[in-house]
């Protein structure tokens, strides 16, 4: 077989993988909120005075009164239609809630995910050429202190002296129009990717050491090689499938963290949303938030895995030797 | 009588604070030599120099629609209240006065005729009649739209139309309480062809509302921000906006709301943070004010056949509380120990020769743990469990549940603190399974007419909001007698009566009150403050300090 050929089963093999993750999630997801505790119908009359009968109304009018099976079956025919049922709580539709503040989490990830590529991976290699120099113990001691700062913590820092008392940035909302929504996004995104930016310098750091290490880097050296190709084709080259891995796993976890610094800018984002929808036992939200964070997890593990061979030829090798 | 909602709801959102306070109406100084603090109540604030583009107001949660049949808790409220016009108004003196109707008359003890006002336009330009105001409160008694307000509909027998600007409201028995809540959210007029066209959409950010108050709505970007714009073909003149646009941002964390009062961010907000009462009252930035309120912050209890069933526990409970103690540590001295279920204001429509015994004329429990004990060791309950439920909400909450937990523990019983997550906590008021094993948890109970009814009424026999299942025929009666009762004086004398009643047998224990807060940032002034911002048409008052 050829070897494009065998690459194509591949893909194929995993997107089907990859489908039967997302069912088997979407059933969790939705059995797991359906045993949650707590009535949502006696939530759904927030304290009003309702009978028994008014509350086996409201339980027939959403549909609680029918089987599981049933219920799960009508949920995942809408889901695979974009419908994911009615807030509870917004009295919208949970696509229209969730649409609307899509964007500003994206925004904010994708600025997160920037900095932590960026940043985290120029700070490590930095560090890792300069081993030993006193550039190298500042990066390591601002990494450790980075790794340990919790997002909320680094917004508190961030807002009060940057929003409050510099005034050089916006402490709230997400902003309007293209240069207003990227001033708005500065400081949550340092907040969020301050502890990821840490790890991936980190393991940034280590894997060129462990690259340089080799023989055919000294060997490379050894015959004259400019010491800059070294680095770029024998060093980190070889280094960057781990660092890839761990920034795209570390970036689609970010969709479950924005919420606290979505919370302490003010924005509105989807993190936000997931808490509050939580707290408010809006079921049909929180099902959609969560299959959707699922998904991107999904989505972002089978980039990389496709992407991988691409950058380490080792690994297509071992891929096809199977 | 609704007011567990808000309590509900308001927990339920986390916020940082929930509201309360005393003393009614008047600009005094409220000193409390022990605590060495002292706060002043401002009836109004600087007036507006003149009109200004545009201000922006804090929120501690987004609201969940603008549909007025859900509207029962602050952030909804304290939007519609500048929106959409009720048939009474609640004013910041917590008086009412006609609105959208003109006037009302009670031909008979179970007639209600509204005459409406003429000439009144919907922002869309059409003219307010009969029908709309009919479509409106006939809305209440839909069992499918499950309205939050349908408890205040419950001894109407039909609404009609009887004029082009008549409207007839027929009870089934005669109730004081039905026309004072005309002036909330139960009299709310929306268009009927609105209401009719919007369908499902209603009140949603697609859809808006349609009303006739000083600012029509303008846009939701959902999650974020609401903004209203002013209503140039409003009808009252006294109440013309002096902004043109009024921005509410939702920013839940208590934090986030100080520091954008104090970058300049945000103009103002209601629900200022106890814990930021020091910080933002010495804030360049702009000025910390204090107004009336309505709210009580009172202990349930929720298990009458526990240790808790004896009525003299209960006393000895409350004699063993300190609430200076939790007043000084709960919100910096900012409030008053409530001898009574209700802010002394609820009675400002009782005769004033009978005022001021009515408030006075109720069983004292001061703090006295000795006595507490003495008291408790006589009914034999030492060494019982009782379980008080608390929630990581806000200061206040925390604070208190600790001080119950010490008074438990010194009238000899074994207290136990139960933390609920916001949203169990939440169903406490809402599912009586919820409450099984939970001897005591707190409530911030508001009014949202000035009658001690609003309370009381909640407590009678088989009332949904009567959580420990308490009964007293001589207080039922006493309830039935005021709510059946139009004459202010006899009506008052009924209310003090079961008023004293629930004191002596304590279903619920009184704690302290707290005032309504509002912080104004350095561009604008003009504002009431007043825990009537949940209905009265407050952000029109709103200009340009200079």
């Amino acid at each position: 077989m050829s070897r494009t050929a065998t690459r194509a089963i591949g893909v194929v093999s995993r997107l089907a993988g990859m489908a039967a993750t997302l069912l088997v999630t979407s059933f969790l997801v939705f059995s797991s909120l359906y045993l949650a505790p707590g009535d949502p119908a006696s939530f759904l009359v927030r304290g009003r005075s309702a009978g028994p009968e008014e509350l086996a109304q409201i339980r027939h009018r959403y549909g609680f009164d029918e089987p599981f099976l049933v219920r799960y079956w009508d949920w995942l025919g809408g889901v695979l239609h974009g419908d994911f049922g009615r807030s509870y709580v917004f009295h919208q539709d949970v696509s229209s809630v969730i649409w609307s503040r899509l964007p500003a989490t994206l925004l904010l990830i994708a600025a997160s995910a920037l900095l932590i590529a960026v940043v985290g991976v120029a700070a490590g290699i930095v560090g890792a050429l300069r081993r030993g120099t006193r550039t190298d113990s500042m990066l390591m001691l601002l990494v450790t202190v980075g790794a340990a700062a919790p997002a909320f913590v680094a917004a508190l820092l961030l807002r009060s002296l940057f929003g409050v008392k510099l005034g050089w940035f916006p402490t709230i909302g997400n902003g309007t129009g293209v240069l207003d929504r990227l001033h708005h996004v500065v400081l949550p995104a340092i907040a969020l990717s301050v502890t990821f930016m840490a790890m991936v310098t980190r393991v940034t750091r280590s894997s060129m050491l462990e690259e340089l290490g080799r023989e055919h880097v000294e060997v490379a050296v050894s015959r004259g090689t400019p010491r800059w190709t070294v680095i770029r084709r024998h060093v980190l080259r070889n280094a960057l499938g781990p660092i890839v891995t761990v920034s795209a796993l570390l970036i689609s976890g970010m969709l479950v963290s924005t919420s606290i610094v979505e919370t302490a800018f003010g924005m509105s984002g989807v993190g936000s949303l997931l808490v509050t929808s939580v707290n408010q036992m809006d079921f049909q939200v929180v099902q959609a938030i969560v299959l959707l964070v699922v998904a991107a997890f999904v989505v972002v593990n089978f980039l990389v895995d496709l992407v991988h061979p691409l950058i380490d030829p080792r690994v297509a090798a071992a891929g096809s030797a199977r | 009588m609704r007011t567990v909602r808000r309590a509900a709801g308001a927990l339920l959102a986390a916020s940082a604070v929930l509201i309360t306070s005393a003393c009614s109406g008047t600009a005094d100084k409220n000193e409390d030599a022990a605590a060495g603090t002292s706060y002043e109540l401002t009836k109004q604030t600087p007036a507006a120099a003149g009109d200004i583009g545009s201000f922006t107001w804090s929120i501690y949660a987004e609201p969940s629609s603008l549909d007025y049949a859900y509207a029962y808790d602050y952030p909804p409220n304290q939007i519609l209240a500048n929106v959409c016009e009720s048939l009474l108004r609640w004013n910041p003196d917590l008086t009412t006065s006609p609105n959208l109707a003109s006037s009302f008359t009670n031909p008979t003890p179970t007639t209600w005729v509204y005459k409406i006002r003429p000439g009144v336009r919907f922002h869309d330009g059409t003219v307010l009649t009969a029908k709309d105001v009919v479509a409106s409160l006939r809305r209440h008694m839909d069992p499918a739209v499950g309205s939050a307000w349908e408890n205040t509909f419950r001894n109407v027998k039909s609404i009609d139309m009887t004029g082009p600007l008549e409207v007839t409201v027929k009870l089934t028995k005669p109730d004081a309480v039905f026309n004072q809540e005309m002036a909330t959210s139960s009299g709310t007029i929306e268009s009927a062809a609105t209401l009719a066209k919007a369908g499902k959409d209603y009140g949603s950010p697609k859809g808006g509302v349609n009303c006739t108050g000083p600012f029509s709505f303008g846009s939701w970007a959902s999650g974020q921000s609401l903004t209203l714009k002013k209503f140039d073909g409003y009808w009252n003149k006294e109440l013309k906006p002096k902004a043109g646009q009024v921005k509410f941002v939702f920013l839940s964390d208590a934090t986030t709301r100080v520091n954008a009062f104090q970058s300049g961010e945000v103009d103002g907000g209601w629900m200022v943070p106890a814990d930021a009462y020091d910080q933002l009252g010495s804030s360049t930035a702009g000025k910390l004010y204090f107004g009336v309120n309505s709210t009580v912050a009172e202990e349930i209890v929720g298990d009458l056949k526990g240790p808790l069933g004896d009525v003299e526990v209960r006393k000895a409970l409350l004699m063993a509380i300190d609430r200076k103690g939790i007043v000084k540590a709960g919100v910096g001295g900012t409030g008053e120990i409530a001898d009574s279920l209700v802010t002394d204001n609820m009675w400002d429509q009782a005769p004033a020769a009978d005022r001021k015994a009515i408030i006075k004329d109720v069983p004292h429990y001061p703090y006295d743990p000795a006595k507490a004990k003495e008291i408790a060791e006589k009914a034999g309950v030492k060494g019982e469990r009782i379980v008080i439920a608390t929630s990581p909400l806000d200061s206040q909450t925390t604070i208190v549940a600790q001080a119950m937990e010490q008074a438990a523990k010194a009238i000899g019983l074994d207290p136990k603190i139960e933390t609920l997550s916001p949203e169990k906590y939440s169903t406490l008021f809402t599912d009586a399974a919820a409450r099984k094993g939970i001897d005591l948890f707190l409530t911030f109970w508001y009014t949202s007419i000035t009658d001690p009814l609003d309370v009381y009424g909640s407590l009678e026999t088989g009332m949904f909001t009567n959580y420990g299942g308490w009964s007293n025929k001589e207080f039922d009666q006493a309830v039935e007698d005021a709510s059946g009762t139009y004459d202010p004086a006899a009506r008052a004398a009924a209310s003090a009566k079961a008023q004293k009643i629930a004191l002596r047998e304590l279903p619920w224990l009184p704690l302290y009150t707290q005032p309504t807060s509002v912080f104004l940032g350095n561009r604008i002034t003009g504002v009431q403050p007043s825990v009537a911002y949940l209905y009265y048409p407050w952000a029109a008052e709103i200009g340009a300090k200079k």
